[in-house]
């Protein structure tokens, strides 16, 4: 017994080395434990409330900057909207005339980017909106330029985003005007791939890639970038298309989280 | 030792990191001061306490927020402290080349197995992005250590 208690002094630091891998090897493999879950949505809080002064310093730093964008982007929107007002009056009368009754409608629910994780790659971030504001996992998170991701852990004033840039992140998305779909993944660079397309159907460079509306968490039609290259796996019958995703993942301060997604009977 | 020695140290780094990674990211890298810190300790301190350093620093890692893959961070900081360890009380018999260049490949190797990890999809699909990755996180840790060896060098732990 002696013995065994000197060798295990002796070779601590060995067996705390091995102890060490087997948690964390345990706890990458209970990633989805809900109870791991509540621990998490705890600490994206004190990170949150942490982080918090610092962000508003650097809202501060870029606020001037930052009206000057909106109010350019005011003037365009204003003009844009005229523009579909005629549209939207135009589509309900072809609606009415077809009997259409189904219609989509988004709850948004605004949220600023307090922090976004302390790894050397940007693979995550946390918002100052959780529970509370009506916030639950696997939620789509979006910007004015399309998905950036969806919500992973909750807590009640802050929520853990899981980015498109996340190895682990997939979507269905569809490639108009040809209607293909595929599964998007992201490559790097501001790129991501979609793969599991059709070879038959025609894509071009420059056409919009939206979300396809087959997933439980990401309605249809949300923006998520543009294709920027074509190509044909050999031996296989399906075609890799690259896309450039709008958003830069370093920058953007504010997101939307789509709490409902609600569909209206007439 | 005194627990405070590592806990004061170790929360102040932390909050470094917390809050001014944002500003140094170059697009979506940024530097790891935490791991220089765990690599500090484990040649400072040995094996034992730099892998259960490690190990606590990867987790409060992971918690401050990470999408995938939790329980990455105690993994590659355990063997971190772990093999930084094996330095502690060497620098008098090692070459300072040698000794510069073990702890640059510990701080690569936990790179590497975080990038292979996390980029698994790029090391398949394009190894060239995927080395890019690497050594684009790995060298900018290593500037901000290289910085540090000028104010206290790692050998002075020893």
């Amino acid at each position: 017994m002696r013995g065994l208690y000197l060798a295990i002094v002796r070779n601590k630091d060995h067996l705390l080395f091995a102890l060490s891998l087997i948690l964390s090897t345990f706890l990458l493999l209970n990633n989805d434990n809900p109870r791991m879950g509540v621990i998490r949505g705890k600490t994206s809080e004190i990170v949150a409330f942490i982080s918090s002064p610092m962000t508003w310093v650097k809202s501060l730093m870029f606020l001037e900057e930052e009206n000057q964008l909106l109010r350019e982007k005011n003037l365009a929107l204003s003009l844009q909207i005229e523009s579909m007002l005629n549209l939207h009056r135009e589509n309900e009368q072809l609606l009415s005339m077809l009997d259409f009754k189904r219609q989509t409608k988004l709850y948004l629910k605004p949220a600023r980017v307090v922090n976004k994780g302390i790894q050397p790659n940007l693979l995550s971030i946390v918002i100052d909106a959780g529970q509370e504001d009506g916030i639950e996992r696997n939620q789509p998170v979006l910007t004015s330029k399309g998905v950036v991701g969806k919500t992973i852990e909750t807590g009640a004033s802050a929520s853990i985003v899981q980015l498109i840039t996340d190895v682990n992140y997939r979507l269905s998305v569809r490639i108009l005007p040809s209607g293909a779909t595929g599964i998007l993944r992201w490559l790097g660079d501001g790129k991501g791939q979609i793969r599991e397309v059709q070879k038959n159907v025609d894509i071009n460079i420059g056409d919009k890639v939206i979300t396809s509306g087959f997933s439980d968490i990401y309605p249809a039609e949300l923006p998520v970038g543009e294709v920027a290259g074509v190509y044909d796996e050999r031996g296989s019958f399906q075609k890799v298309v690259n896309i450039n995703l709008p958003n830069d993942m370093s920058a953007f301060q504010y997101v939307f989280v789509i709490i409902e997604d609600s569909y209206e009977m007439d | 030792m005194k627990w405070t020695d590592l806990l004061i140290p170790g929360f102040f780094i932390w909050l470094v990191q917390l809050l001014l990674a944002d500003f140094l990211a170059v697009e979506t890298i940024r530097p790891d001061f935490l791991v220089i810190l765990v690599l500090y300790w484990a040649v400072k301190y040995g094996r034992t306490v730099g892998t259960v350093a490690g190990f606590f620093i990867g987790l409060t890692i992971d918690l401050s927020g990470t999408a995938s893959f939790f329980g990455l961070s105690p993994l590659i900081y355990s063997i971190t402290g772990y093999l930084g360890g094996y330095l502690m009380g060497t620098y008098s018999r090692l070459n300072p080349i040698h000794f510069s260049a073990a702890w640059v490949a510990i701080l690569a190797l936990q790179f590497m197995i975080f990038c292979v990890v996390q980029y698994q999809d790029i090391w398949v699909s394009n190894p060239q992005l995927f080395l890019g990755k690497w050594f684009g996180t790995t060298l900018y840790t290593l500037c901000f250590a290289g910085i540090l060896q000028v104010i206290y060098p790692l050998h002075k732990m020893n």
